[in-house]
């Protein structure tokens, strides 16, 4: 819930530029946790996807991108071996699965997400230099309050 | 039907994936005003194209009939022609003649081997004897001269090209009969030359080369070429005359063999007045 106020609040509101809107949010998408079953997971990722977009008014868009993430996802899970934290019911984060195959994860991830939006949302009249560079500094910003956060609440746990 | 049971519980997820995403595809492109306009812009581009390409295709697949259309028509008008310059003088004169048969008849043909690059070039054409064509009968093309019948088989006939240093031609130009032989030198595909023309004649650059009284081949006022450059040295009182061919023998496709139906008769006469 945190995370989507800061999102909606603070981050579609931060004022770099028209173009760099970090979509930080869905860090609740990739670290879902790993017991749920593939089609919950579509289930949740369209939800989440059009609560986002009746925040930004862009009916649709977040939540095909957070269909396609959460397909994208599944796929990079299944080839990573994550039996243990399946069997534990752990979620899916830095500190259940290792530094590596989250930045991983995240890396793939967000990035298509970016792109993704930015492109739907310029369809038909892309200016591809403007376009790479608000894709790009988006998923830089948006890794970097992700891996933030993974990092606050894993140094939060570890403290307690 | 338990494996499909099974293959469709194994991947309900990608199912739904699918019909959620065109869900949010129909929510993108009907209530994004933006996205909206996009796709009705590319959807009315797309069949814009697919009914240009639809016409291409029909255009082509009916060009041949067309082309076909095309040359009979021409033939139609050629034979109509030849007929009213046979008669023009029934305006004036009682003619005495019960045959009415024109003067000049066409048989329209396909070039199927062509040459422009050698000193005495020639063309082949899909039409021979069974089609009525005999040695020595013009051949024109849409433009012009294209050549004369050389020899002849069942099908196919030889055509001496214009472009082929053994033609012969008197031009005619300005009305005017000229009895000095266009000759092709072998020089570029598409000049003939004209030599020891009297500068008094004043004929200009431009001028339209055609065929003259002085053939039985060709009707007259066929054109051979237009005249490209008149050279003409102060010390002569001659000059040379550079003249560009009306056919274009290197896109030579569709030729028109011309047969002369009284040509025997006439150089028979020609030949007894000799």
């Amino acid at each position: 819930m945190l995370v989507l106020v800061f999102q909606f609040l603070v981050l579609n509101h931060l004022g770099f530029s028209a173009f760099i809107i970090p979509q930080a949010f869905i860090v609740l998408l990739i670290t879902l946790p790993l017991s749920l079953g593939k089609t919950t997971q579509v289930l949740i990722a369209f939800g989440l996807g059009i609560v986002a977009d009746l925040f930004v008014a862009t009916s649709g868009i977040h939540a095909s991108a957070s269909l396609w993430l959460i397909v994208l996802r599944i796929m990079i899970l299944s080839r990573q071996d994550l039996k243990q934290q399946m069997v534990s019911n752990l979620p899916y984060n830095m500190k259940s699965v290792g530094v590596l195959p989250f930045l991983n994860t995240t890396l793939i991830l967000v990035p298509l997400y970016h792109f993704y939006i930015f492109w739907i949302q310029n369809i038909g009249a892309i200016h591809w230099k403007n376009y790479f560079i608000a894709s790009g500094a988006s998923s830089i910003l948006a890794i970097t309050i992700i891996i933030t956060i993974q990092y606050l609440s894993f140094r939060g746990e570890n403290e307690r | 039907m338990q494996r499909l049971l099974a293959f469709i519980e194994h991947n309900i997820h990608i199912m739904l994936f699918v019909i959620l995403q065109v869900v949010c595809g129909f929510l993108i492109f009907r209530l994004n005003p933006y996205q909206k306009a996009t796709l009705t812009n590319s959807v009315a581009s797309v069949t814009a194209s697919s009914s240009q390409l639809a016409a291409n295709v029909s255009g082509y697949i009916g060009l041949k009939e067309e082309n076909l259309a095309l040359q009979n028509k021409i033939a139609e008008q050629f034979r109509n022609e030849s007929v009213s310059s046979l008669y023009y003088l029934a305006d004036t004169f009682t003619v005495r003649d019960t045959s009415r048969q024109p003067l000049f008849d066409i048989v329209p043909a396909q070039v199927v081997y062509n040459t422009s690059n050698k000193a005495k070039n020639i063309f082949i054409i899909n039409k021979g004897s069974d089609q009525g064509i005999k040695r020595n009968m013009g051949v024109i093309s849409s433009q012009g001269i294209a050549g004369k019948v050389i020899a002849t088989d069942n099908d196919y006939s030889t055509v001496m090209s214009l472009l082929n240093t053994d033609f012969n031609l008197i031009p005619n130009i300005n009305d005017v009969e000229y009895y000095l032989p266009i000759d092709w030198e072998n020089k570029e595909p598409n000049l003939l030359s004209l030599k020891r023309i009297n500068k008094l004649e004043m004929i200009t650059e431009g001028d339209v080369v055609k065929t003259g009284t002085s053939t039985v081949l060709f009707p007259r006022g066929i054109t051979i070429g237009t005249i490209d450059k008149v050279h003409s040295k102060t010390t002569s009182q001659y000059c040379n005359l550079d003249i560009v061919t009306a056919t274009d023998f290197r896109k030579l496709r569709y030729v028109y063999v011309i047969i002369n139906n009284d040509q025997e008769d006439i150089e028979q006469l020609i030949q007894n007045a000799e």
